[in-house]
């Protein structure tokens, strides 16, 4: 019996038997469609759909509303009636006025809608069922402008690459610190990274729980943490950062410690700009210098590795900078202009996954290099102070 | 990342443009070459270019011209005759009807429209009305007048399938009207099983154009809560066309509420006043432009225009108007 299975294990033919499950299973599909409802006859009557729309976004341009809706169902869902503050208006549509499942349409309202003052829409389907999106304050949306490509740069830019790059100037300070402080705050690191992780996660979690059913649930994020997570363990076995210690390694940690951070920052940036576009954010002075004084620890991070090699080009230490803050420049555009729930998931998820792969890397490094390993005070301390320091700066953006 | 929440964004907020709620129902240039839009009381600077209107041709309203004259136009009243018998059938059908453009409603009808016929008689006529339940719940018909215990409605449940000839003298003379009493009451009526009972007295009204106007809201979502409001059952109906009428005599409109889930309803007649009957049953009149009725409750308007042109009528609670009860008179000479 194991000869025989040794003998067939490793031919070619194994791809052909793949498809034997495959064909049965259409075929059984096939059966059963066949054969019409008739499970649910002998079980009683399927429920009405929810008939329910997905108000994705509400845009409000001077004398017009604009009302992006999906179909999250599986029957098809046809917008009948549309009403402001409960008043049915006239409506054009931009798109089909009958929604397959998970198709979208643009409804256009010329309204004179009242800017700072709370609004309601809602879409009634055909068969009478009214979804209400309440605004909580009109305000004018963000046009694809010149001014405004350069305003999401500027925020992104603000709140990213400057931070990061003045965190970066510890560097000189960390290149004389003992070993025993620069094994405190790479467990800083490490712990700042695993403060972004939970976070990020928190709100892929919570931007999921908001997407139609259509689109996957918890698994999307799963699926965008695994991808970045494997995809940073990919890259730090290329980068060496995990086995060599010279110049090359301390680097390749910097980097990836940037990407991680670079990939929230992203996150970041889309948040942003989605809740700056949709007028459910302030973006004060006091926002950006929040988020200014919360990132600079950020760029602490990519300092810290750098310390323990050979000293970096300026022109290395900006590429690190801009890995790590430029894609929240990105993020405030994509949300600015875009705004896909499904990428903001995606996006959180993969930095979720990044962050947690780099508190591995780092860790790692801190057990290898730290006086005392991972359980002396330093370390210990440090990781605790890292958590503690993002929570408190955080509390400045809440 | 932090949730951004709202605080302080609504604080200080700076007065915008005032509303104006009517802005759109104003006259499109293109819409209409009638000179008697003239007469439309609305500024048009408010209406942006594009805007659609919300009378003529563009109106999201359902249905075509014509199609609710057996609900707004009753049969000529027949002279006093005591002891003539008249006869009526009733069908409770359950039906799927458009209440607004797009939208349809699973309704419990009598004969397949809400609201139901307009039945009418002469004081002293005997009426029979054969009511058969074609629909899927037990139903009645309960009248509102003067009649015996048993053929009120209440007591004697028709199943589905069943029938009941309802038989009493009609009195006494003013605008009634008849529902369903099955209960779930509030169910009953607001799927639809109602309509408008004209008693016309011994001594003949003067002649007059005759409207039959019952309003009426429907809750499409089952939430308690009505989406749309109409007369005679679609919304925006009279909006997208305009009831036609003479200056020379007068319009009477019969009124009644059949509104579930809200207090009251009201009628509210630009550009004129008239004279309201409460109940339709005495010469006591009130001359307003605006009446409220609670569910029930009904009375008979009669409007002497003084002038041509288009004139809105609508309930006096904006957000009934602007949820579909509201249309026009095009009065001409």
């Amino acid at each position: 019996m194991s000869e025989s299975a040794v003998a067939v294990r490793g031919g070619r033919s194994w791809r052909l038997w793949a498809f034997v499950p495959l064909i049965l299973l259409t075929a059984v599909v096939a059966l059963f469609t066949a054969g019409g409802s008739s499970i649910t006859g002998l079980l009683g009557e399927n429920p009405p759909a929810p008939d329910e729309f997905d108000i994705r976004r509400v845009e409000f341009h001077p004398g017009e509303i604009r009302i992006r809706v999906t179909n999250p169902q599986r029957d098809d869902l046809t917008i009948a009636s549309v009403a402001v503050d409960d008043a049915i208006v006239p409506f054009e549509l931009d798109g089909p006025r009958t929604l397959s499942r998970l198709r979208s349409s643009e409804i256009v309202v010329q309204h004179d809608w009242v800017e700072d003052e709370p609004i309601a829409v809602g879409v009634t389907s055909s068969t009478g069922i009214q979804t209400v999106e309440e605004i909580p304050a009109a305000v004018q949306t963000p046009t694809a402008s010149l001014d405004s490509f350069f305003g999401y740069a500027l925020i992104g830019f603000l709140v990213g690459v400057v931070p990061v790059a003045l965190g970066l100037l510890w560097l000189p300070s960390l290149r004389r610190a003992a070993p025993e402080w620069l094994a405190a705050f790479m467990a800083l690191t490490a712990g700042l990274l695993a403060f972004l992780a939970v976070e990020a996660l928190t709100e892929a979690f919570e931007l999921q729980a908001a997407l139609p059913g259509g689109l996957g649930g918890a698994g999307l994020v799963l699926l965008g943490v695994a991808f970045s997570y494997l995809f940073l363990t990919a890259l730090a076995g290329r980068l060496g950062s995990g086995e060599r210690t010279g110049g090359g390694g301390a680097l390749g940690l910097a980097m990836l410690v940037a990407i991680g951070i670079g990939l929230h920052n992203l996150g970041e940036g889309l948040a942003i700009g989605t809740s700056f576009a949709l007028g459910e954010l302030a973006l004060g002075t006091f926002f950006v210098v929040g988020f200014m004084i919360h990132n600079v620890t950020e760029g602490l991070g990519i300092a810290t590795p750098l310390s323990e090699g050979r000293s970096v080009s300026w022109a290395r230490l900006a590429a690190l900078t801009l890995i790590a803050g430029a894609p929240a420049i990105l993020g405030a555009w994509i949300g600015g202009f875009v705004t896909s729930d499904l990428l903001g998931v995606l996006f959180f998820a993969a930095a979720a996954g990044a962050a947690f792969e780099v508190v591995v890397e780092v860790t790692r490094y801190v057990a290898r290099k730290a006086p005392g390993g991972l359980t002396s005070p330093h370390a210990l301390g440090g990781f605790l102070a890292g958590v503690a320091v993002m929570y408190v700066t955080g509390l400045l953006v809440a | 990342m932090p949730k951004f929440t709202r605080k302080g964004l609504i604080a200080g907020a700076a007065a915008g443009a005032a509303a104006a709620p009517f802005a759109r129902l104003a006259w499109p240039d293109s819409a209409e070459a009638d000179p008697s839009a003239t007469h439309l009381g609305h500024d048009h600077s408010h209406a942006t270019s594009g805007h659609a209107a919300m009378i003529g041709p563009d109106v999201p309203a359902p249905g075509g011209p014509n199609d609710l004259d057996e609900l707004l136009l009753p049969t000529p009243a027949l002279t006093h005759k005591p002891g003539r018998v008249r006869e009526y059938e009733l069908l409770a059908l359950d039906r799927t009807i458009e209440v607004a453009q797009g939208v349809e409603f699973n309704a419990w009808t009598y004969n397949g429209t809400v609201p139901g016929p307009i039945i009418r008689a002469t004081e002293g006529d005997l009426l029979r009305v054969k009511f058969t339940n074609g629909g899927s719940h037990p139903h009645t018909i309960h009248f509102h007048g003067i009649h015996p215990a048993n053929m009120d409605g209440v007591f004697e449940i028709v199943e589905p399938g069943g029938e009941l000839t309802y038989e009493f003298p009609a009195r006494p003379a003013g605008f009634h009207l008849y529902h369903c009493h099955a209960t779930p009451l509030k169910k009953h009526i607001h799927k639809g099983l109602y309509g408008a009972f004209i008693i016309d007295p011994a001594k003949p009204r003067k002649p007059a154009q005759e409207l039959v106007m019952v309003m009426n809201g429907y809750d499409t979502d089952g939430d308690g809560e009505n989406n749309f409001y109409t007369v005679n059952g679609k919304a925006f109906y009279y909006a997208k066309y305009p009831i036609k009428v003479t200056r020379s005599q007068t319009v009477r409109i019969y009124l009644a509420n059949l509104t579930e889930f809200d207090l009251v309803n009201s009628f509210h007649l630009h550009g004129d006043f008239f004279r309201y009957y409460p109940t339709g049953t005495g010469d006591q009149f009130e001359y307003t432009d605006t009446v409220v009725q609670t569910q029930g409750q009904r009375g008979i308007i009669e409007i002497d225009f003084a002038n041509t042109g288009l004139f809105m009528f609508h309930a006096h609670q904006s957000e009934f108007a602007e949820l579909g009860w509201m249309g026009f008179f095009h009065v001409t000479d």
